[in-house]
């Protein structure tokens, strides 16, 4: 028996106790540059802690994004979230396809989503005033927003959302659903998008998606026919699931932190920092979805060595609680200046979708503070439930009041 | 001060654009086109800024030139 075997197990994702604060696992983690986590799976993977090794693996080609292969980790025996073997996602084959879609999300294109956004926001919250108090902010708002704005950006049919919420849903499910239900949500999401490209292919428009078509049907290598479905796919999930529970979860917090609130509404120019500070606090998930595999060995900065063949997890929330970075990581603070966080990640695989996300988030908290002035948790915020065993693990319930 | 980007690094992420409108745009593909390689001392700080922010550590600024 190796003497690694001793040491208690650290397992991944961290436990939320409290559902409130940041997890405790976090203080003190970055004392080791990597450390070897279990995941639910059982299996085992190296996670690098430090804010200057995060942000720097990110952009190494030693870690590829491939994570089709027999012996890496598996985050759930269940779920095959992105392991396809027909899909490259390392460069340079990614960074041309990846390139497909980044001039749908420039700056100059989600601004001009932003009135989108709100009118989405607007229609969302004159539903909410006519309704019974309290409302599941979840339900009601969160979720809603961010699933409209994507479709109309990829073109999917309002009619759609309520099917296609649910196959996402019960997809992105590690262990809290049943193997059978996971692989029933796969096959209805991967019939759903299929149906959806060949109606487009058939009645194209100005969106991302019969953009996409027409560039792969004018050249089968640039983007074949498979990796439609499957970026489709990516941007879709990518695009709904983690704005709507930085969404939902981020204003659980500042509702909870009833100050932060007040001080946002007499001062608004607070609220792109506030934002982005509820952002670097992850709130809402972990970084299982950064699953790498070391192709050469690679020394991190303190001489730690990341043997070839390792499973590699890169810490966004640890990087982003990294003290030697943040000062007084554990502390949100809405003024925050220097915030350059690791959750939307770095290097060529930034998230695609980060301005997008930001403006939503925007558009969303300073909607929700300005229609409801007074709006509050029905219930104490340390009893929010977190939905845990997904790859979200924001609050599941967020019942509000005004 | 002088600015520099590179367009074969950029992975489209924005920032710059937002922190330092008028000095970084993006061409149709959301890659990074600087407007003012010598930009005016006032947006000097901002620009700082963005090139911290930059998630692909795209953007160089010379400070002496």
């Amino acid at each position: 028996m190796s003497t690694e075997a001793v040491e208690t197990p650290i397992h991944y994702p961290f436990p939320w106790t409290p559902p409130m604060e940041i997890p405790g696992a976090l203080r003190g983690l970055r004392e080791k540059a990597v450390v070897t986590v279990t995941l639910p799976s059982g299996d085992k993977a190296l996670l690098v802690t430090r804010y200057n090794d995060v942000r720097s693996l990110f952009a190494d080609h030693r870690l590829s994004r491939n994570i089709a292969r027999p012996d890496i980790a598996r985050v759930s025996k269940d779920n095959d979230l992105f392991m396809d073997p027909k899909i490259d996602p390392d460069p340079p084959h990614h960074t041309k396809v990846r390139g497909l879609v980044t001039r749908a999300f420039t700056a100059r294109r989600v601004e001009a989503l932003r009135p989108v956004a709100w009118e989405i926001a607007n229609d969302l919250m004159d539903k909410m005033e006519a309704g019974e108090k309290p409302c599941n902010l979840n339900e009601a708002f969160a979720f809603p927003l961010p699933i409209r704005v994507i479709c109309k950006l990829l073109g999917v049919p309002a009619e759609d959302m309520p099917k296609f919420r649910a196959l996402v849903d019960g997809f992105l499910s590690i262990s809290k659903l049943p193997p059978e239900e996971v692989a029933a949500s796969r096959m209805g999401l991967w019939k759903y998008l299929d149906d959806l490209i060949q109606s487009k292919r058939r009645d194209p428009g100005e969106d991302l998606i019969s953009g996409l078509i027409q560039v792969s049907d004018e050249d089968n290598n640039r983007l074949n026919e498979h990796e439609l479905g499957f970026w489709t796919q990516g941007l879709l999930i990518a695009g709904y699931v983690t704005t709507a529970s930085q969404i939902g979860t981020g204003t659980a917090v500042l509702l909870h932190n009833r100050q932060m609130v007040k001080e946002i509404q007499a001062d608004w120019s607070l609220l792109p920092t506030a934002v982005e500070e509820l952002i670097r606090c992850q709130i809402m998930g972990s970084s299982v979805g950064t699953m790498r595999y070391a192709v050469e060995d690679i020394t991190l900065e303190d001489g730690s060595v990341i043997p070839t063949g390792s499973s590699v997890l890169l810490s966004e929330e640890s990087a982003n609680m990294d003290e030697t970075v943040f000062p007084e990581p554990f502390t949100i603070d809405i003024r925050r200046k220097e915030n350059h966080h690791m959750t939307f990640g770095a290097g060529l695989h930034y998230c695609v979708g980060a301005a997008l996300a930001r403006m939503e988030i925007q558009v969303a908290t300073e909607g929700l503070l300005r229609r409801f002035p007074d709006i509050r948790l029905a219930v104490p915020g340390e009893e929010l439930p977190r939905g845990l065993g997904g790859f979200m693990e924001g609050f599941t319930d967020i019942p509000v009041t005004w | 001060m002088r600015v520099e980007a590179s367009n074969d690094t950029c992975a489209v992420g924005s920032l710059c654009v937002y922190r330092a409108p008028g000095v970084f745009d993006q061409d149709d593909d959301g890659h990074v086109l600087v407007l003012q390689p010598n930009p005016p001392a006032e947006m000097h700080e901002a620009i700082r800024w963005a090139a911290r922010s930059c998630p692909t550590k795209s953007i160089k600024v010379y400070e002496d030139e």
